[in-house]
């Protein structure tokens, strides 16, 4: 039942990315909902869910994209297994927390995506980068997981995060 | 029952006579009659000052009735007025944009049969999956004849090439991004160069001669020596020279002909060096007549 429910995440997610999240781009810049939706995969489901789900969503995201070398793939199940571990270590998931987490997570992303796209290819200025990409779309990313965080919690039924509590 | 005996004597007398004077009035022959206007029609014109007040106010309450009752058939007419506008305006909008794509389609359909090179026309569908790319995702692959390294061309111009081909769609990687790289060629001085993106979405030709006598207003077109399109296809016109100390070749920056944020169809040249030399100005088209958002044309 799980794998069927991821198998329609990942299938939804990334023609939801590509053409849909246009819609509500600000300045150019649109939320990364693979890298949200592994990390709370990560948050509720444990490291091991998310590295899968980072696997599978990051190659999917890959296919829709003009770079050439496989960043997602690498890059999406590391964040889950990061977000995965930290969830261990609190006791109560909080908005604030998964705030704090998925913006870092991103700016982690965004910096890594960087680098390895300066690389590969033609480098762009770091501070470029970190203006126009990197910091604008932590924050979104962030500001779209913590909606998400307060979606999941009003409307599913008593959804259990796994935290510290979990693994007693 | 009324009973008289319960009045007392005087009033009683006066009672008769009043009972008596309204009967004799009764019987009084009509010609008599007239004699009572003598008093009726001073009272009358007492009477008429309430009278035209309570006119006044009984008409204000007739205007206010029949204004609440109005205004009730209006909300109700206005309602429905407010619903045909509001269908109108879907048609309007709907019939302007299919102008649109109209006049977009058309002209795609004349440059393709204008452009001597096998093509395939695509829609967009979307965008790179990541932030990091400017790419766009059109609806046509493998299964249509597209594979990598195929020129992108829409009415103004390049746009970019396919990165990624699979069997029902295809990534474009824009000439815009900073990953691509075309060979490019400056129209009148014919001095070759690399055309590639620019971190601010802009683009830029690399490697011109040092003593080429390019300058701003150039047009720069397609070499056709490497990629996926044939010479001669519209780039951008350069806007800014840089002639660095102690670099041997310039560099200038292009302002790109087409439009990379509106960007809905494209053709795709699937075989660039088949077939006979590009027309004068395949890219030209007549100017599509405006259209108002009222929708008069203009």
């Amino acid at each position: 039942m799980k794998v069927l429910g991821y198998a329609w995440l990942i299938l939804l997610l990334v023609p939801l990315q590509v053409v849909l999240v246009d819609r509500i781009s600000l300045f150019g810049i649109r939320p990364d909902l693979p890298l949200v939706a592994v990390c709370l995969i990560g948050l509720y489901h444990g490291e091991i869910d998310a590295l899968l789900a980072g696997i599978a969503i990051g190659f999917a995201q890959d296919l829709f994209s003009g770079g050439v070398h496989w960043g997602n793939l690498c890059l999406k199940p590391m964040l889950g297994l990061i977000a995965g571990l930290a969830s261990r270590n609190v006791l109560n998931l909080t908005g604030g927390f998964a705030f704090g987490l998925i913006l870092s997570l991103s700016v982690l992303s965004g910096t890594v995506m960087y680098l390895l796209k300066a690389f590969m290819g033609p480098g762009e200025s770091f501070f470029l980068a970190a203006r126009g990409i990197i910091l604008p779309q932590a924050c979104y990313d962030a500001l779209v997981s913590l909606a998400l965080l307060k979606l999941l919690q009003r409307w599913w039924a008593s959804p259990t995060p796994q935290t510290a509590l979990s693994y007693e | 029952m009324i009973s008289l005996q319960s009045i007392a004597g005087g009033k009683r007398a006066v009672l008769l006579l009043l009972l008596f004077l309204v009967v004799a009035l009764l019987l009084l022959p009509e010609s008599r009659q007239e004699s009572l206007m003598v008093i009726g029609r001073p009272m009358a014109t007492v009477i008429a000052v309430p009278l035209r007040g309570m006119e006044a106010a009984n008409q204000t309450i007739d205007s206010l009735v029949n204004r609440y009752l109005a205004l009730q058939h209006m909300r109700e007419d206005n309602l429905a007025l407010r619903q045909h506008i509001a269908r109108l305006q879907q048609e309007n909008a709907r019939l302007r944009e299919t102008a649109q794509a109209t006049t977009r389609l058309r002209d795609l359909l004349e440059l393709q049969e204008r452009l001597p090179y096998p093509t395939v026309a695509a829609q967009v569908i979307g965008l790179d999956s990541t932030n990091w790319y400017r790419s766009i995702v059109i609806n046509k692959g493998r299964k249509n004849g597209l594979a990598a390294d195929m020129g992108v061309v829409t009415t103004a111009g390049a746009v970019g090439r396919i990165v990624k081909a699979y069997d029902r769609f295809a990534i474009v990687l824009l000439l815009n991004d900073l990953n691509n790289a075309i060979t490019g060629l400056v129209q009148r001085t014919r001095d070759e160069g690399i055309v590639e993106g620019t971190e601010k979405g802009l683009a830029r030709i690399k490697y011109l001669p040092l003593l080429s006598t390019v300058k701003v207003g150039d047009q720069v077109v397609t070499s056709g020596l490497a990629g996926g399109f044939p010479r001669g296809l519209p780039i951008g016109n350069i806007t800014k020279i840089e002639r660095r100390e102690a670099e041997l070749f310039l560099s200038a920056e292009i302002a790109l002909d087409a439009d990379f944020a509106k960007i809905e169809e494209v053709l795709v040249i699937t075989a660039p060096r088949e077939g006979a030399q590009l027309p004068a100005n395949p890219f030209t088209f007549q100017p599509a007549v405006p259209v108002t958002p009222a929708g008069e044309t203009r």
